[in-house]
């Protein structure tokens, strides 16, 4: 399976994207999503789920039945906009609380054994070169992160410039 | 001189960020500093809150790194205030950010300090000094250890430099404290804290590794 994360509103993504997505789950903004109140109870309370159940307390879960996580975001300071940012915020129940050494550094185990591709698509009018470097290494820290099998990041200006990609 | 603390932690009480913020208003307290405290727990800051930080000259922000950034609900008040700073042409007003992580190495939470470096400059408003705290797991332990000493002497030396900073109002290059602490022993604290956390929750050790 595929997970498309976006924070497109749904006129422009249906506009840009008006072919089907085959095995593909695509995660939007409708408005309702919940912010994490760091509580730990994905991984102590009810291990891998969220403790709040709005339709994006199962994050974590469709995270580990991926081979591949595309995102479309806003680019803010060199990261993501705050819904893609809150939806990842909400997945941590992919990782395991227990560390492990990754690379000379602690990171977390991993929970579940699928290792996804993670492709970026980064967003915005203004993004300066500093942002954009930012950016570049956040994704590498994610994918480290998360122990993705591979990660790329690209940057266009305007969304009008995905119209009719192949994702 | 008026300062903002911002607890950028999504937790009401018992925070990481909360205790940092302590510890930073007992090195600042003294003189003629007015400290106000705000939490942006929420998903959106009022117009009450924003007129108040306008009239501040150093932002103090202390939150907890989430997926190596910002937290989501800081996020997006901190989209908020640059729509409101960067039509007010601010460069008085000068920024310090304080990030802590569960992992050991500080470097972790490097990114997230540049985010609010760049969050500055969209802002217009002055970058004065991040300061990347690992091993955030054990920093309410250590309120009952002597300031200076065995697991915080570390942590106390950076936020005093960075106290002396704010101070100062200068702009410095961002610290990297890790914990004054072997990373094998948090390790292994940490894994036992989570143990307890899952069992106190009425569930059993093997229950930390289900799998949906």
């Amino acid at each position: 399976m595929r997970l498309l994360i976006h924070d497109l509103y749904a006129e422009n993504f249906q506009k840009l994207f008006s072919n089907s997505f085959e095995d593909t789950m695509i995660i939007s903004d409708d408005g309702t999503i919940h912010n994490c109140i760091g509580c730990f109870g994905c991984w102590v309370k009810t291990p891998g789920a969220c403790v709040i159940r709005d339709k994006y307390g199962d994050m974590g879960e469709y995270l580990s039945k991926c081979t591949e996580v595309i995102i479309i975001s806003k680019c803010c300071y060199g990261g993501f906009s705050p819904f893609v940012k809150n939806v990842l915020d909400r997945g941590i129940s992919y990782i395991h609380p227990y560390f492990v050494i990754r690379n000379k550094e602690m990171h977390h185990k991993r929970r579940y054994e699928n290792h996804f591709d993670f492709k970026v698509w980064f967003y915005g009018e203004n993004i300066s070169e500093r942002e954009k470097q930012t950016a570049q290494k956040l994704i590498k820290a994610n994918s480290i992160n998360l122990d993705c099998k591979s990660s790329s990041v690209k940057f266009i200006k305007n969304i009008s410039e995905m119209e009719g990609m192949a994702l | 001189m008026k300062i903002a603390f911002i607890n950028g932690s999504p937790k009401f009480k018992e925070s990481a960020s909360g205790y940092i913020l302590e510890e930073l208003k007992a090195l600042l307290g003294k003189g003629s500093n007015m400290i106000s405290e705000y939490c942006f727990n929420k998903p959106k800051l009022s117009i009450e809150d924003i007129e108040q930080l306008k009239e501040c000259n150093i932002l103090v922000f202390a939150f907890p790194l989430y997926v190596d950034g910002i937290p989501s609900h800081l996020l997006r008040c901190i989209v908020q205030l640059e729509e409101f700073f960067k039509g007010l042409s601010r460069s008085d007003i000068m920024v310090y950010s304080l990030v802590n992580s569960g992992f050991y190495e500080a470097h972790q939470n490097e990114l997230a300090l540049e985010m609010m470096e760049n969050w500055c400059i969209k802002s217009g408003l002055k970058w004065g000094q991040g300061l990347a705290i690992g091993g955030g797991g054990m920093l309410l332990s250590l309120k009952n250890v002597s300031v200076g000493h065995g697991p915080r002497k570390n942590f106390d030396k950076g936020l005093s430099e960075l106290a002396g900073n704010i101070l100062k109002c200068t702009s410095e290059n961002n610290i990297f404290i890790n914990p004054s602490f072997p990373r094998i022993l948090y390790k292994l604290a940490a894994e036992m804290g989570w143990r307890y956390s899952v069992k106190a929750n009425g569930l059993r050790r093997k229950d930390l590794f289900t799998k949906k």
